[in-house]
């Protein structure tokens, strides 16, 4: 028996209410983290990756709204807490990292003071020596000479050096998860890979748990323990991340592996036909049907659920159920489970 | 020195003036010089009719044949009795007298009625705007920061406050309180019944930039800090509004003090003696004094003055919000 996950979400849906009805932007959607983790969560733009986020937050804006669903963080649902005690889990216990660390620090204030406001917020300093302890995060973060640095305003800054600062806001109060929506995604590429060195290495010493929300199956491949793919407000696939990386059990998944570069050279990238069909017009069944080259009798029928396709890896796909293969190789005799598309078969 | 300082120094001078009246003004403004009624403003010389050069400016007192009296400076003021008043910057002995304004039909000197009326209409505009502002500023914060119910109810309020004729509205409201008050309370009754009827426009306009400013990555960001919705509001969306009221602030604040001035027009504002620009400009409705006495027109032209310098204010500071907060605008 495992212990209890550190942070537990169990059918998570956070749905919009627009004149055509409430649209679930993340759709029943259930993963774990475990304490000292990294869990990667992969997606497409609009697949519900952020808006999970600010989920588990509970800082999802009108018109959207959390629906059902549980959200248990050390034994606790906070959906079921109160905004005050909300207030002292954020930034104290889990915190977030944006993606655009330029509009994520308020440009009228010096940093110090940004840094200062969590602090103080939580009581973990006074504000009196606030401004010693941000100079302290700050050069835990490696930000070059931190007692001229801590009364910078963010435009004084590089794109880097703020995300550091944000990294340093994140980790002031020593969560126990770190929820990263695409930190890396508005810097350059050997900027990119610094502010990862330093996610991690401030993970193992601080041994927090880290939800890693990316695109970029690169940043997951370097990062993460686990890894959750999202498509369309689901988690299609989730599994260790050799075994995605090795045996990708939802043809999605396959897709997105097929479509990044990694092959040999002058090798045509595969681009997943189609596009992401928009919420609220998302066909019945399983949403990838439309352009899912393995799709079969039962696919547009109705939402596939789990199956497992190995040790801790499940998809969300019926080519992994066991009274469905016998159909689906009666009809498509060519592509099996294990179809060419793999990029195993590629490399 | 940007345009904000010299507006701001400019707006600052006239109120500096009006608060000074006790010393600037040469008389009381209640004072009668009732062998004087409808004087002309007052010559001041520094050459005699010899052409003989005074180091110290002088007047006359009757015609330019008689005697000269010279100005005296932060010196006591001199009845025609010979009882000593108070310090004044601008003083000179009787039978001569200095009316910088010339008098009104009661023989008041009327430049020191319009600096001790200019505290009266001047002071008005500030307080109504004050009141306008912190309504519509808490009203404007509330609606756009909860959003929801709170928000319907509060828009619909200004819906009705807007669509109000708020001139009209202000007479008949003024008209229902009583007459005979102390000025201070006839004042105070003023300014509360403009600052009640003008808060809907500021809080619109700061309801809207609330709204923009609530979505801002930085304040996520720091409600994801756990930020209190207290502090989210007062630490990082008010700063943002704070510019627009400021704004906001040089425009209504002109904008109410012609609001003081129109019901003293009407004998609804401060009554008589005490001064109020407005009570003072009615004395041109009657057209056989204004016609012949275009010193009557003082307060009309300081008015006029005062307007413009607001108008050049509010410009600059439009101008500097626009480019103050570099990425915060994106």
């Amino acid at each position: 028996m495992t212990p209890d996950p550190l942070l537990r979400v169990d059918r998570l849906t956070t749905v919009f209410d627009t004149a055509r009805g409430a649209l679930p932007a993340v759709d029943a959607v259930s993963f774990e983290i475990r304490a000292g983790e990294t869990l990667g969560l992969v997606g497409e733009s609009g697949s519900g990756k952020s808006v999970t986020a600010l989920s588990i937050m509970r800082l999802v804006q009108p018109p959207g709204r959390i629906a059902t669903g549980r959200v248990i963080f050390k034994g606790r649902d906070l959906l079921t807490l109160g905004e005050r005690e909300m207030q002292r889990v954020r930034g104290a216990e889990i915190s977030l990292i944006f993606q655009e660390p330029m509009t994520a620090l308020n440009p009228v204030f010096r940093i110090g003071d940004q840094i200062a406001e969590t602090l103080v917020v939580h009581g973990r300093a006074t504000k009196r020596d606030a401004r010693a302890k941000a100079i302290d995060l700050l050069r835990s973060v490696r930000i070059p000479h931190p007692e001229s640095r801590v009364a910078d305003y963010p435009h004084q800054l590089s794109g880097g050096m703020r995300q550091r600062v944000m990294i340093a806001i994140a980790l002031s109060c020593q969560p126990s998860l770190v929820i990263a929506d695409e930190p890396t995604t508005a810097l350059d590429v050997t900027i990119q890979a610094e502010i990862l060195d330093l996610l991690r290495e401030m993970k193992s010493a601080l041994g927090l748990s880290l939800l890693l929300i990316t695109h970029d199956f690169g940043v997951v491949a370097e990062t993460a323990d686990r890894v959750a793919v999202m498509y369309a407000g689901r988690i299609v696939e989730t599994g260790p991340v050799r075994a995605i990386f090795r045996s990708p059990a939802h043809p999605y998944t396959r897709g997105l592996l097929a479509s990044m570069p990694g092959g040999r050279p002058g090798e045509r990238l595969r681009a997943i036909e189609g596009s992401v069909p928009l919420i609220g017009e998302l066909p019945p069944g399983c949403a990838f049907t439309p352009r899912c080259p393995n799709r079969f009798e039962p696919c547009p029928t109705a939402p596939p659920p789990d199956y497992p396709a190995g040790i801790g890896h499940e998809a969300k796909c019926y080519l992994h159920d066991p009274h469905m293969t016998a159909l689906q190789s009666a009809a498509h005799p060519q592509s099996a489970v294990r179809s060419p598309q793999s990029p195993d078969a590629a490399r | 020195m940007t345009p904000t300082i010299r507006t701001a120094m400019g707006v600052g001078a006239v109120y500096a003036i009006v608060l000074g009246a006790a010393l600037l003004s040469p008389y009381d403004p209640a004072t009668q010089h009732r062998d004087r009624p409808l004087a002309p403003p007052t010559r001041v010389h520094v050459v005699d009719r010899d052409g003989r050069v005074h180091l110290r400016p002088f007047v006359y007192a009757d015609d330019e044949s008689g005697p000269t009296y010279p100005v005296r400076f932060f010196a006591h003021e001199v009845d025609e009795d010979g009882s000593i008043g108070s310090r004044r910057l601008l003083a000179v002995d009787p039978p001569a007298h200095i009316f910088l304004a010339g008098t009104d039909e009661l023989g008041r000197d009327q430049f020191s009625r319009l600096l001790y009326g200019g505290r009266i209409s001047l002071g008005a505009g500030v307080l109504a705007g004050a009141l306008a502002l912190t309504i519509g500023l808490l009203l404007g914060c509330v609606a756009g920061f909860f959003g929801g119910w709170i928000d319907a109810a509060v828009m619909a309020a200004s819906d009705l406050f807007m669509a109000l004729p708020w001139l009209y509205l202000l007479l008949a409201i003024r008209a229902a309180l009583p007459l005979d008050v102390s000025p201070g309370r006839a004042l105070a009754s003023v300014v509360i019944v403009i600052g009640i009827a003008g808060w809907a426009r500021p809080a619109r306009l700061i309801r809207s930039v609330v709204l923009s400013a609530r979505t801002r990555d930085y304040v996520t960001a720091a409600a994801a800090s756990g930020a209190s919705r207290a502090r989210l509001m007062l630490a990082h969306v008010l700063p943002e509004a704070f510019s627009v009221a400021l704004t906001q602030a040089s425009i209504l604040v002109p904008q109410y003090t012609l609001a003081e001035i129109t019901l003293s027009f009407f004998g609804l504002g401060v009554g008589e003696p005490t001064p109020s620009w407005g009570t003072m400009i009615n004395a041109m409705l009657r057209q056989e004094l204004s016609a012949a006495h275009w010193w009557l027109a003082a307060p009309a032209a300081a008015l006029v003055v005062v307007s413009l310098l607001y108008h050049a204010a509010a410009d600059a500071l439009h101008q500097r919000s626009q480019v103050l907060p570099a990425g915060a605008w994106r």
